[in-house]
């Protein structure tokens, strides 16, 4: 497959940024669709027994949207050969219409052959909500050293 | 009984059997609101993180554990990593298989490092997927 990224990949890269809307619906919906039923993620009465200020957004949710930041900008997503996350902060969603928004950025870290690292950030609400976010991604075809190859 | 240092390197048995679908790689796209090409039509994969709805059939397992004495409400995902060999693919038949790496206890909670290893026909290793979990042992009032 084309590697279309590959042109003027180097350390300090940014990835196209992306904001999306966590709204109870995607809450719901990523339940089903990942079958984690657990209720902190619908139910402010279970968020609250432990502790909450309410409704939190799945982990498993935000690290799975993060990545569309990586897979948009690389286009193949079985390129990615490497991802992991830390749970810093829970993304709180609020019972109405507009729910909350992250904002998700991207910028390569790391480039070794092919071999390509995107760091993450995922901000909401002023904090930040994964730490230490971080895809490796195998771009098939080695990245063009700018000093040896410009 | 309570989960303890001394369960590093326990382990489970493999899950039963999951069949992966195309109907349920697209809807679990929709649910990350991926319009990514590669998850629909005729030959789709799966989005990365598709790999945790494997896993978390293993991660029941050791939360069920009656040996652990874990409360399933007190357990927050701390980190997460996936090492991915392959994507899955609709027609794949994979197990899942969890070991306990690491127990830390940090003040009122323990620490719960486990890998599960996703994998297909005779072995085949598709994906390992390594979390860490923090177990509150008291309820948040």
């Amino acid at each position: 497959m084309k590697a279309t990224v590959v042109e003027g990949v180097e350390v300090g890269t940014m990835l196209p940024p992306m904001t999306v809307r966590f709204t109870r619906e995607r809450l719901v919906r990523y339940a089903g669709a990942s079958t984690d039923f657990n209720p902190i993620h619908y139910s402010e009465y279970f968020a609250g027994r432990i502790g909450l200020p309410g409704v939190i957004a799945h982990g498993m949710l935000t690290m799975g949207i993060a990545l569309r930041i990586v897979t948009n900008w690389v286009g193949d997503p079985s390129r990615v050969i490497g991802y992991a996350v830390r749970f810093t902060r829970p993304v709180v969603v609020p019972d109405d219409a507009d729910g909350v928004e992250v904002e998700f950025s991207g910028s390569v870290s790391a480039v070794d052959g092919s071999l390509v690292t995107v760091s993450i950030e995922a901000i909401s609400d002023g904090q930040k909500v994964l730490g230490a976010a971080r895809a490796e991604v195998d771009l098939g075809v080695r990245v063009p050293h700018r000093d040896h190859e410009a | 009984m309570a989960i303890t240092e001394a369960h590093a390197g326990r382990r489970y048995p493999p899950t039963d059997p999951y069949h992966v679908s195309a109907a349920k790689i697209a809807e679990f796209a929709t649910a990350l609101g991926d319009d990514n090409p590669r998850y629909r039509g005729d030959s789709p994969i799966a989005p990365p993180t598709f790999a945790a709805v494997i896993s978390s059939r293993a991660w029941q397992q050791l939360f069920a554990d009656p040996e652990l004495a874990l409360s399933v409400e007190r357990i927050v995902h701390g980190d997460q990593r996936f090492t991915f060999v392959r994507p899955l693919r609709p027609g794949d038949i994979v197990i899942a298989t969890a070991r306990i790496d690491r127990v830390r206890v940090r003040g009122g909670s323990e620490l719960i490092s486990a890998t599960v290893d996703i994998t297909g026909r005779d072995s085949e290793p598709i994906c390992a997927a390594q979390a860490t979990f923090a177990h509150a042992r008291e309820a948040a009032v």
